[in-house]
């Protein structure tokens, strides 16, 4: 993946990792979780505050010891790394938040295999200064969290007649079992994907 | 020095490494103690809820459930305790579900054939759909309902005794749940009348 072209001004890299680059809609990365953890919003809100603190924090730790990390175990270091950050996320919710963790169950540890951690690391932490490189990766954590909060927003409201638990539909909806199930995510997703392409393009090519 | 060397790699992936372990061993010492409260209470708030005793702070659990009296028959962990005129057991189960294993708490009145009521600790059934197991709505079926025989059958709508309401959608898990339940009440039945309790 090239990042060459990537903005190195803080305001540059948030609309990068929002909306032109965004790591779920535009470079299709680290959709494993967006699928399995986006039928309840706030399953999907904690997680998403794990892989941007994860992202975040391996972003800030990578740049700052870019130097002394030897080139050949580069990649090995840095999945070293992700690991540890999540590994505490999972230590911290087990003992803080139990409930939320048993809701949770595999996909905190999962964490470790985002595709979008890694990507940020090796494309931006590995050849940038901590400061933008941690804003880095809390930018393109909430362009993940953006479009994971939008799917689990339609699947809630669909599935399950509720937001962040809270009943809204009426007692006579009758919830849309497609929408409780993976597939589902599948389908919202190709349509977010289909959308942000589409304003993208008319974006760049004004009529 | 050569940061390429294979000295330095094997002795900075050695020091990265054991910095990055410690902490997080260290982390882990740290939240023992609360991880394992944790689950003591959730296990105890499954058989509170199992028996119907309500309940409102974690204190209150440990404190209600510090009442309960333990028994161990043939190597099975069984609590009895008073609760709205009855004499109660509770007992865990586990069995298989649709996707993976069902654990919950089963608790029976003395007659053995009435259930005081049940909780689930954990499942792996499909969310919205055979996941509705730990609703209320369908935990509730369970207070004071009497099952001749130790028979559970599951029916579209449950009126008689023996019955329970199958859940729309979730067949798999509703005769799951039957044959877990059924199995379990012969289980426990047999359990209770072995021993001189």
């Amino acid at each position: 993946m090239s990042d060459t072209a990537a903005p190195k001004t803080a305001s540059g890299v948030l609309a990068n990792n929002l909306w032109h680059s965004n790591p779920i809609f535009m470079q299709v990365l680290g959709i494993c979780s967006a699928l399995a953890v986006t039928n309840l919003l706030v399953n999907t809100a904690i997680m998403s505050v794990g892989v941007i603190f994860v992202m975040g924090m391996t972003n800030l730790t990578v740049s700052l010891l870019k130097h002394a990390i030897p080139r050949k175990v580069r990649m090995i270091v840095q999945t070293l790394i992700i690991a540890f950050y999540v590994i505490i996320v999972d230590i911290v919710l087990r003992a803080y938040l139990p409930d939320i963790h048993e809701a949770l169950g595999p996909y905190v540890g999962l964490i470790i295999t985002n595709c979008i951690i890694m990507g940020r690391a090796e494309a931006f932490a590995q050849s940038n200064g901590p400061v933008l490189s941690f804003w880095d990766g809390v930018t393109s954590g909430l362009g993940y969290m953006g479009v994971l909060m939008t799917v689990a927003l339609i699947r809630e409201l669909f599935g399950f007649g509720s937001l962040f638990g809270f009943t809204v539909l009426p007692e006579l909806w009758e919830p849309w079992i497609i929408m409780v199930m993976p597939p589902s995510a599948f389908f919202l997703l190709g349509i977010i994907i289909w959308i942000g392409k589409a304003l993208m393009n008319r974006e760049e090519a004004p009529a | 020095m050569n940061k390429q060397s294979a000295i330095y790699t094997i002795v900075f992936t050695f020091i990265v490494s054991f910095a990055f372990v410690s902490i997080l061993a260290f982390a882990n010492q740290a939240t023992a103690e609360r991880v394992e409260q944790n689950q003591r209470i959730a296990r105890q708030r499954a058989f509170l809820n199992a028996i119907g005793i309500p309940w409102e702070t974690e204190d209150e659990i440990l404190d209600l459930f510090g009442q309960v009296e333990e028994l161990e028959i043939e190597d099975t962990l069984v609590y009895r305790t008073e609760h709205d005129g009855h004499t109660i057991y509770a007992k865990e189960f586990s069995g298989q579900g649709l996707w993976g294993t069902i654990r919950g708490v089963l608790a029976l009145r003395e007659d053995l054939e009435t259930t005081a009521g049940i909780e689930i600790i954990d499942h792996e059934e499909t969310p919205g759909l055979g996941g509705r197991i730990t609703e209320q709505e369908f935990k509730e079926q369970f207070r004071g309902r009497r099952f001749p025989g130790g028979e559970v059958r599951a029916v579209q709508e449950a009126a008689e005794e023996g019955e329970i309401a199958a859940i729309t959608g979730a067949t798999g898990t509703t005769n799951a749940m039957e044959r877990i339940l059924s199995a379990e009440l012969d289980r426990f039945r047999e359990l209770l009348e072995g021993s001189e309790v």
